[in-house]
């Protein structure tokens, strides 16, 4: 942290104009901007994990809608963030539901006519659907924990980009 | 046509409006209700409504005379018994407690539950296209 600090004081505060210096000066803004960007990011992240363990907190135990509903499964929970944490930075996050059985579904809604939902529950297979329109569907795909299935990557960019897959995934 | 103790028919007309009652601040957003509202309780393989239009007042009126009087009440999500038809499920009624239906038809596949949980996924997220969110709040 200290060096990154000493680091964004040299880019804002630097006055040198030497070949050399002006190259050092650009590595050190793109470290700079990387950090920061990431500083972002995890922050939303954090922010969206924050979000899901409130939810948790209130569907803990059984009976969270006073319909006999499971309380909320504690490897759903770890799966959810391991999901959150393994999006690619382009993916908007998702808002979360308490599902009756104790799972938890991960909704990408930007319109009444689109949305993509994943279900996380006990299993390392996923449930996924989507709407867009009158297209929709539903399969199932394996999270390994690092790394977000691709089919549920093209699928959530399509519905958030209208139909348009721009994302590139690792 | 046979009565129930409501006074409604005991078939649910393609017309008629169905309500969802949310209890569950995160089963909507601000502008609509979320499919997870929907989806079936694991236990009796159903999803509980009232047969109740979008009028708050009258939402408020069929929360209070329920068993469920005792939770708040977030929010209500409504739609037509026909679009639940359309998208494969069937609205039976089930009295008590009075105007009570329930969305039956949910697929169950005993050998695979994750697909089961994506084809209802699906379905609910149908249903939640069609749906009317209600902003009423009790108490």
């Amino acid at each position: 942290m200290f060096g990154y600090a000493v680091a964004q004081g040299n880019v804002r505060g630097s006055t040198a104009v030497s070949p050399e210096a002006q190259t050092i000066r650009d590595a050190v803004t793109a470290v700079v901007e990387r950090a920061e960007q990431s500083q972002a990011l995890f922050g939303a992240k954090a922010a969206s994990i924050s979000q899901l363990q409130a939810m948790v907190n209130e569907c803990s135990q059984p009976n969270w809608d006073g319909e006999d509903a499971v309380a909320i499964n504690p490897i759903a929970v770890f799966l959810t963030e391991q999901f959150v944490r393994a999006l690619p930075d382009a993916i908007p996050l998702p808002e979360f539901a308490p599902e009756p059985d104790g799972s938890i579904t991960l909704d990408w809604i930007p319109s009444h006519h689109r949305m993509f939902s994943v279900s996380v529950g006990a299993s390392a297979r996923l449930a996924y659907a989507w709407l867009d329109g009158s297209d929709k569907g539903h399969a199932v795909a394996r999270f390994e924990g690092d790394r977000v299935p691709k089919r549920i990557i093209d699928g959530i960019a399509a519905i958030m980009n209208h139909g348009y897959v721009t994302l590139r995934t690792a | 046509m046979a009565t129930l103790p409501s006074g409604l028919p005991d078939l649910v007309a393609e017309a008629e409006d169905l309500t969802r009652f949310i209890t569950q601040t995160n089963h909507f957003n601000s502008t609509m209700a979320k499919p997870a509202a929907f989806l079936p309780n694991p236990k009796y393989r159903n999803t509980s409504v009232f047969r109740c239009g979008p009028d708050p007042e009258l939402i408020l009126q069929t929360w209070q005379k329920t068993n469920l009087g005792d939770r708040p009440l977030k929010a209500a999500a409504t739609c037509k018994a026909g679009d639940v038809r359309k998208a494969g499920l069937d609205a039976i009624a089930k009295e008590p407690p009075p105007a009570h239906a329930n969305l039956e038809g949910w697929p169950w596949f005993a050998n695979d539950p994750d697909l089961q949980k994506a084809k209802q996924l699906e379905l609910a997220q149908s249903i939640a296209q069609k749906s009317v969110l209600v902003s009423v709040a009790f108490p």
